[in-house]
């Protein structure tokens, strides 16, 4: 699952860096929730930030806060299409560059990878604390 | 980009270094918006000054009543050279003419007598009518499912453009794209 996930962050990042930044700005702004300023900046640093997730996830480094980092930027994309969903706002999803409007299909499809990417955030929690709890014991052995 | 047989409805410079094809329906809301926020100020900055040539196309979608027979009247009033004047005025007042249908009043409002005379016969005219549906057709072809739909042409490459986009981040990527 952490590598799937990777190799999502990291198609994702690759259809937006292929492409000038401002085309992935404009498909934030289509969304009409964001001044200007808010819109240029995310238009910027999001493709670099899913990079990073998807290089830091496929190297399972820091995965507990990688995965809990990358269900929070999934959570908001969702939130924020279901939002314009509802509105019945015809625009483009933004998620793998233009071309793909927000429809029924592509909110599951992004819901599922929500579920995804929380679902390993609890495995890299629960595994963590498990490993914490062994070493505890272990201690409390030896002494 | 234009459908073959009919008449391109472009504004500018056809040589110019960027190229924008609009596909819109004129009872449209989000079409409307996109005219009066994103076209009007484009036109004045970029494509009179030809540095873009924009292309129109007529896409009006099935579930606007009205909007088929104002395609047919602005691409009739583009035979008596006031394609523009009748797209505006269809834009403008969109939320009178949707509500009534008064599609004829409308456009015929912004003609003199005999232009609004020419305009209502050809607005039937079977060939009217097949450039609108090959302009639909056309649209089809290039993945066009709704309405405004912006696909921008730079040097060969083409880029689609999101409806809702302002028109301060398009033209920020119109400069980016002349720059280069």
């Amino acid at each position: 699952m952490r590598l799937i996930m990777a190799a999502v962050f990291l198609y994702a990042a690759y259809t937006k860096l292929r492409e000038p930044w401002l085309v992935f700005a404009m498909s934030i702004d289509a969304y009409q929730l964001l001044p200007q300023w808010a819109v240029l900046t995310l238009g910027r640093t999001i493709p670099w930030l899913e990079l990073l997730l998807g290089l830091l996830l496929a190297m399972g480094i820091a995965l507990r806060y990688t995965a809990a980092a990358a269900a929070i930027l999934l959570g908001v994309f969702f939130g924020i299409m279901v939002h314009a969903y509802a509105q019945g706002l015809k625009i483009d999803c933004g998620c793998f560059g233009l071309g793909e409007p927000i429809t029924a299909r592509t909110l599951l499809r992004d819901g599922l990878l929500l579920a995804a990417c929380l679902t390993l955030t609890f495995l890299a929690v629960r595994q963590r604390a498990r490993r914490f709890v062994a070493q505890e014991n272990k201690l409390a052995t030896q002494s | 980009m234009a459908s073959p047989g009919a008449q391109i409805k472009g504004r500018g410079t056809p040589g110019a270094p960027v190229q924008l094809d609009v596909y819109s329906d004129y009872q449209c809301p989000a079409c409307k918006a996109l005219y009066e926020r994103t076209l009007v100020p484009l036109m004045a900055d970029y494509v009179d000054k030809g540095k873009v040539y924009l292309i129109h196309h007529e896409f009006p979608l099935p579930m606007h009543p009205h909007a088929m027979e104002a395609a047919c009247y602005a691409c009739a009033a583009s035979r008596v050279g006031k394609y523009e004047q009748a797209g505006d005025v269809l834009f403008r007042t969109q939320d009178s003419w949707a509500a009534s249908g008064k599609v004829d009043q409308t456009v015929c409002s912004v003609l003199t007598p005999m232009e609004a005379q020419k305009v209502r016969v050809l607005a039937k005219d079977p060939a009217i009518i097949a450039e609108v549906q090959q302009d639909i057709q056309a649209g089809r072809n290039a993945n066009v499912s709704a309405t405004p739909t912006l696909i921008l042409t730079h040097r060969s490459k083409q880029y689609r453009v999101p409806g809702g986009a302002s028109y301060e981040i398009l033209r920020r990527f119109i400069d980016q794209l002349l720059t280069n």
